[in-house]
């Protein structure tokens, strides 16, 4: 089958329109953190007419961005280790071994994605509280690990489901334990699995804004969707320039780090949702 | 197929082994899942009375005020227009995408679908602060409007007939990666000589897309429109970042209000109320999605 040419262009036409829209709003951020304040309002949507660098030097060395960053980089790859370190033990169980409430763990497992963030970190709180870790870096670890589980377990459980138990046997045979026989054999062949699960943590750790707001009280424990929003202020003037900058500069790293590992995720993420 | 069933059976021993590879997600699932599900659902029965300064047994009072309370009236019902629109749109423009994006006559498909999920990398509040600014009163979209001869340009985000939709929007245009490139590994799996043969039998267009198209990739749709929906409900940034709910109460979400009643009235056991009310309408559609997947 051929398709009519003009079709042909059409699509192609569609398809770049359907692009430019999803990119055009990340284009204005970078324009904005280029220029200045005069000239943001001046040409809200065109190209800056005199390139600017005071936006990026004010966020730098003019806020508590460094903290901030600092912050994040812990909770997002501190998130990443325990999300690794919980999860594939977890997927290993659920994917080898039968257990009574094999079942209910799955089912609660996914339910848990829908538990209405308000619920949640109220009854956090006292947890949080009663440990002392209210407005510190690891309860918000802790918190991420949690939210990276279900996806993560799922994700692991269908790479070790694909991993054929005879090759465990012939080491176990050997005097192999079955925690060595995870470590050895079955996790150096779920490396994509392990990359997927890895690159979705990173995400939905650096990128989580609601319970890094509510139990985070100072500057000094702000991770950096937090101290985004906190530009915004109560009201009053929003400086779009420093913003701009502030958001480019909190988006960087993430976006280098998942054009790494997409490839990873994108087939982690569809593996389970197609038959 | 389960591979253990290629062996001897040797349960007698199973749980006690499986149960140290469980132990570390069932302390983390225990004390920061289902402990605080208890804990913060339990909040409803209490009201922080300031007289005495402390919270106090009211029973279901939260759920009398919260039914009398026309702000929540008004919450609910955004809320409600929030999700069906917004994953009604994110729906019907991925599934578009998705289907363009799945063309074999499409040249540089993989660098098309790596472009599409660029947004879904980006925090829910860069996204939103961006969006802000596209809405201002004298931001892009109105500089756009103007050039084209718009004479009276709306001011979006506190407009009380706009501001809840310019969320909508900014929503939509936020979930449109992920819905996309689900939707296009659920298309990528269909053969496509069952497509040809419905055209060959003489089926439309439209008939191909309801009848072969769809049912084929019904799991991925369902997971899909179910995870869009729990997370929609759920969202937060959005809405925080573009109108504060405001003005007034026009643009108003459950998560919203009940944040605002817990974090800035004190008002914990009132929030709480509203997140189970949440967490009720939720009940179907996490019902739905354990099926699915775990079929």
């Amino acid at each position: 089958m051929r398709l009519h040419p003009a079709k042909q262009v059409l699509l192609h036409v569609a398809v770049v329109a359907s692009i430019a829209a999803l990119a055009f709003p990340i284009v204005l951020l970078l324009f904005n953190a280029l220029k200045t304040e005069a000239d943001i309002f001046a040409s809200p949507m065109g190209a800056p007419t005199q390139v600017t660098w005071e936006n990026f030097r004010h966020v730098l060395f003019g806020t508590s961005f460094a903290v901030s960053l600092r912050n994040s980089a812990v909770v997002a790859f501190s998130t990443v280790l325990l999300s690794v370190m919980v999860t594939a033990p977890a997927g290993y169980a659920v994917s080898r071994f039968k257990f009574r409430g094999r079942t209910i763990f799955s089912m609660w497992l996914l339910a848990t994605q829908s538990f209405p963030g308000i619920i949640m970190v109220l009854g956090l709180f006292t947890v949080l509280q009663t440990y002392g870790l209210l407005n510190t870096l690891p309860g918000l670890i802790v918190m991420h690990t949690s939210f990276s589980m279900p996806f993560s377990i799922w994700l692991l459980k269908g790479y070790f489901d694909k991993i054929p138990v005879a090759l465990e046997e012939a080491a176990r045979i050997d005097g192999c334990t079955r925690l060595r026989s995870l470590i050895r054999i079955v996790l150096p062949l779920s490396v994509p699995g392990l990359l997927a699960v890895g690159t979705f943590s990173l995400l939905l750790s650096w990128n989580e804004f609601f319970f890094a707001l509510v139990i985070m009280r100072d500057n000094a424990h702000y991770t950096l969707p937090v101290f985004l929003s906190r530009f915004l202020g109560s009201g009053g003037v929003v400086q779009w320039g420093p913003l701009s900058a502030a958001a480019l500069l909190v988006s960087i790293p993430i976006f280098v780090l998942f054009l790494l590992g997409q490839r990873y995720l994108v087939s982690g993420l569809t593996g389970g949702a197609i038959k | 197929m389960r591979a253990s069933m290629t062996v001897a059976p040797r349960r007698f021993d199973e749980e006690r082994r499986a149960i140290p590879f469980l132990l570390p997600a069932l302390a983390i699932l225990c004390l920061v899942s289902l402990y605080p599900l208890i804990q913060g659902i339990s909040r409803v029965f209490y009201a922080y009375r300031a007289l005495s300064r402390q919270d106090i047994f009211v029973g279901f009072e939260n759920f009398v005020l919260l039914f009398q309370d026309p702000i929540f009236g008004r919450a609910f019902s955004n809320s409600i227009v929030w999700v069906i629109t917004s994953v009604g749109a994110m729906f019907l423009l991925s599934y578009g995408l998705a289907t363009m994006l799945n063309s074999p006559y499409l040249r540089l498909r993989r660098v098309f679908r790596s472009l599409t999920l660029v947004p879904w990398a980006l925090p829910g509040v860069v996204i939103s602060l961006t969006w802000r600014y596209i809405f201002l009163a004298n931001g892009p979209l109105n500089s756009f409007l103007e050039s084209i001869g718009v004479a009276h340009t709306p001011t979006w985000l506190t407009s009380p007939d706009l501001a809840l939709w310019t969320c909508i929007i900014a929503n939509t245009w936020m979930g449109i990666p992920f819905v996309t490139i689900m939707l296009l590994a659920g298309l990528q799996s269909i053969d496509r000589q069952i497509i040809e043969a419905a055209a060959i039998d003489g089926a439309s267009h439209l008939q191909t897309q309801l009848r072969v198209i769809l049912p084929s990739i019904r799991k991925v749709v369902l997971i899909v429109l179910t995870l869009e929906t729990i997370w929609t409900f759920n969202s937060f940034d959005i809405v925080f970042v573009l109108t504060k709910g405001g003005p007034g109460s026009a643009s108003m979400t459950l998560p919203l209000y009940a944040y605002q009643n817990a974090f800035m009235y004190y008002q914990a056991g009132y929030g709480a109320a509203i997140g189970v009310i949440i967490l009720a309408v939720l009940l179907v559609a996490v019902a739905l999605y354990i099926r699915e997947v775990l079929r």
